[in-house]
């Protein structure tokens, strides 16, 4: 069984003891939150990179893989994603529990040891970033923004965000535009690093068998260093959209992405997020979803038809790929199935059944390592984290009332639908 | 009924497998402190089995029918399986990959119940014409997500470079044209031949017992009389058919994919298998010179990642990611396996590599999905479980070179990906 201790370093530094004995790995991850902006994002993108490719000790990236490898594989990962207006910086390392070591090898606390240094000792070269590999990691960095093009699902939904969200920070992307990441420079990108550490609020996450002692003190005595002045966080909520905006594209693409934004006037510090939750399972997400049963299995019109709430910036989205000429249809499909729900066209059974859903996903998900740091991480900028029980304590307290309110308070902002070149200009 | 226990000290883990008197195999791995469940049943069923042999005569289907069966069993007389899952809480799900097809879920309450609607749903085909119909649009949509998913493309042009008669070149789901020949009675046909319980096997891993399981089995599981079916291939060369292949398509980085034809008479033991995971974790892993010099030169990035990708009658090792120049990518990586070839490995990196392939291994033992998928994926390639993390163990650097002589660089095909 777990055990969860949640235990404050320093301002704005919390590190959380998750105990669990069932892994056989263990993971400890360091996420710093900072405000998205634009000028920005790209510097603190390029900066998680540039930090987990070397360090002090380790200084370039084949000794720091040569070490993780010796570590029986050790991971070491970084990346940042959107809690609403919040970039999360994000730093793990993951490895073996001691018990499986060979020979009494004793790995967790080089594995805790090495991510500290990762974060708090890099490679500096005349009191700036290493040019060189800035310039790596700058090269891949800006890949990884084109080849967002590559696929055709994630091109359409960051189109849909761009549109949507276009005079919002929420339209910035995670690791801002290509532009910005060839601005940033060794000299910019240690202007960030010192930001994150005075100015961003931590969470650690521990998730394993041994004792997370160590890693906690060295935590603390690292920011205990540091002149701490955490920078305020805030996402900016549009309550209702005023117009449609539409927008068609076209491409060369077999099948046509239709995409819909709605804002949904509720987001994570509102009273009925609960029930906007429960609301997004009964009309699009998942086997037993309206868009599921209606627009798939009745209409035959697509394989994938879903919705998702983002509820740290009170939005929902909706995606589905169709026949180019099945485009339109599929909108209205989807805004007659939102229709139903705000009429409060389910059942009972419809709302019982969509708690259970979501409760045995919550149990489900304590039973992977990732998961277990997944449940708090998606709570990131609550002003408390929920337990798993205190959540679907709060989520079968839902009405069926509650879900038709929230489903009426919903108001599309975008369409975006990307289709095939041919029959658009056949159209 | 013969229950056979395996147990290993070392990863603190114990398995069991029967033999049903239905004829199904069965796995049991229990996991303590677990809260969930995973179940799932799978058959020998993939989009490589469009020709096979019954009794009284040889059957030849349409490309995709082992996905399209995969959708239709879904649905009974008396309703759709997400439906009947739905009143227990259970996430099911179902998949095929070449050589195989699996139904699965995941539970936290409710298991017998669960595992009742798992059963049922392979035991009970239901088709019709009419409910044949209404699934060429659904999956027709399928098809064409594939056909913009330029990952997918760059693997079966690749694929299609490698294989002159194999039908792993062939898209899993089919084509729009092939689906369209699919009748309830070639569905029935694949159905009985394949999805006879003495061709399936079932595999729990999570908060479960083994009594437990095969009550359930005892009670929804008729023996039934086993059914002979022999998958057939055509004579496929050990040559390669093309050496590149490139498609032009929307995307602003190019993607490749290398693959190393190899022989494909038999299936790799456990042992074998074992070092090649090493070996390929020692020469192409983000600790290998050859990464290094393909990241240093600008050819590759964080993308770029290798698999060893075997079944009936086909084996290769795959390197895949994005790149500028795949050409000069292929060219490195061919270069370097040589070399290694000629000079040897380093024993030092070679005892690295066994504790990062044991370490990774290892890890998977944390999930319940990951484990039953590995059960079922071990019976079918004739394989045992424990015997696979042994062998890691007991992986030598002799081995390890072995395997690597058998691989023939120059057999090789290129695919790419580019924009105009």
């Amino acid at each position: 069984m777990s055990t969860n201790i949640r235990e404050k370093l320093s301002d704005n530094v919390y590190f959380n003891e998750i105990n669990v004995d069932r892994f056989k790995t263990m993971r400890l991850t360091a996420i710093a939150m900072l405000p998205l902006e634009k000028e920005t994002a790209s510097d603190f993108a390029l900066l998680t990179q540039v930090l987990t490719r070397s360090c002090e000790e380790y200084p370039d990236f084949t000794a720091l893989s040569k070490k993780l490898s010796s570590l029986y594989g050790a991971s070491l990962s970084a990346g940042v994603r959107k809690a609403g207006e919040t970039l999360a910086l994000t730093f793990s390392i993951a490895g073996i529990d001691d018990r499986y070591a060979f020979d009494g090898d004793v790995v967790s606390k080089e594995l805790s040891e090495l991510l500290l240094k990762v974060i708090f000792e890099p490679k500096l070269m005349d009191g700036v970033f290493d040019s060189e590999e800035v310039e790596q990691e700058r090269r891949q960095l800006i890949d990884l923004a084109d080849s967002e093009f590559n696929d055709k699902r994630v091109y359409a939904n960051s189109r849909l965000i761009g549109i949507m969200c276009e005079n919002e920070a929420f339209g910035i992307k995670r690791y801002g535009s290509r532009e910005d990441i060839l601005k940033s420079t060794p000299k910019s990108l240690k202007k960030a690093w010192e930001r994150m550490l005075k100015g961003a609020s931590f969470e650690v996450f521990y998730v394993g068998g041994a004792t997370a002692e160590s890693a906690k003190e060295i935590f603390k005595e690292k920011f205990a260093e540091i002149d701490r002045a955490p920078e305020k966080l805030h996402t900016e909520i549009i309550r209702e959209a005023t117009e449609v905006k539409r927008v068609e594209e076209s491409m060369d693409v077999a099948q046509a992405k239709v995409l819909m934004g709605f804002r949904t006037n509720c987001c994570k510090d509102d009273e009925g997020v609960f029930a906007m939750r429960l609301m997004n399972v009964i009309l699009g997400s998942g086997t037993r979803s309206k868009f599921f049963l209606n627009i798939r299995e009745k209409q035959s019109l697509c394989y994938y038809c879903f919705s998702r709430y983002n509820r740290f910036k009170g939005i929902l989205t909706v995606e589905s790929g169709v026949e180019n000429s099945n485009a339109q249809r599929t909108v209205d499909a989807v805004l007659h199935e939102l229709e139903e729900v705000k009429k409060g066209n389910f059942t009972d059974e419809d709302v019982r059944l969509a708690k259970l859903s979501v409760a045995s996903d919550f149990v489900s998900i304590t039973d992977t390592v990732t998961g277990n740091e997944e449940w708090f991480v998606s709570q990131l900028t609550d002003p408390e984290f929920l337990s798993l029980e205190e959540t679907t304590a709060k989520l079968n307290a839902v009405t069926k009332e509650e879900i038709i309110e929230a489903a009426n308070k919903l108001t599309l902002d975008t369409v975006y639908i990307l289709t095939g070149k041919e029959e658009f200009d056949a159209d | 009924m013969q229950i056979k226990e395996y147990e290993s000290s070392k990863l603190n883990e114990k398995y069991y497998e029967i033999e049903h008197s239905s004829g199904l195999r069965i796995f049991v791995l229990p996991k303590e402190g677990y809260r969930s469940t995973y179940a799932i049943i799978g058959t020998p069923f993939g989009s490589i089995n469009t020709e096979f042999d019954l009794k009284d005569g040889k059957v030849r289907v349409p490309d995709g029918i082992a996905h399209y069966l995969e959708h239709k069993l879904f649905e009974s007389e008396d309703g759709d399986a997400f439906a009947k899952y739905a009143e227990t809480g259970a996430n099911a799900n179902a998949y095929t990959s070449f050589d195989k097809t699996c139904y699965l879920f995941n539970c936290t309450e409710q298991f017998e119940k669960s595992l009742s609607i798992l059963l049922e749903l392979v035991t009970n085909p239901y088709f019709t014409e009419e409910t044949v119909a209404k699934e060429q649009g659904i999956i027709g949509q399928e098809i064409k997500m594939y056909e913009d998913s330029p990952e997918w493309r760059v693997l079966f042009n690749l694929l299609g470079a490698m294989y002159h008669n194999h039908p792993v070149k062939v898209d899993i789901a089919g084509s729009i044209e092939s689906i369209a020949e699919i009748t309830p009675e070639s569905l029935y046909t694949c159905y009985n031949s394949y999805y006879n319980l003495h061709n399936m096997a079932l595999s729990v891993v999570g908060n479960v017992k083994v009594e437990e399981v095969l009550e359930i089995c005892d009670k929804y599981l008729k023996e039934q009389e086993k059914a002979e079916v022999e998958s057939l291939f055509p004579t496929e060369p050990y040559e390669i058919k093309e050496a590149y292949t490139e498609q032009i398509f929307p995307v602003a980085v190019p993607i490749f994919n290398l693959g190393f034809k190899l022989k494909a008479e038999r299936l790799h033991t456990e042992e074998e298998l074992a070092n090649l995971d090493i070996l390929l974790f020692m020469l192409a892993s983000s600790t290998s010179p050859m990464y290094r010099e393909l990241m240093d030169n600008g050819l590759i990035n964080s993308t770029f990642s290798y698999e060893m990708f075997e079944g009936s009658g086909y084996s290769a090792i795959l390197f895949s990611g994005e790149s500028r120049d795949p050409e000069k990518v292929a060219e490195t990586v061919k270069a370097y396996f040589d070399k290694v070839k000629a000079e040897g490995l380093d024993e030092k990196d070679f005892a690295d590599a066994k504790k990062a392939t044991y370490g990774d291994a290892l890890g998977s033992l944390n999930s319940v999905e990951t484990i039953a998928n590995m059960l079922e994926d071990f019976y079918f390639s004739k394989r045992k479980v424990f015997d696979y993390y042994d062998a890691i163990t007991n992986a030598t650097l002799e081995k390890a070179m072995n395997i690597l002589n058998e691989i023939d660089t120059a057999n090789s095909s290129l695919s790419v990906v580019k924009g105009e």
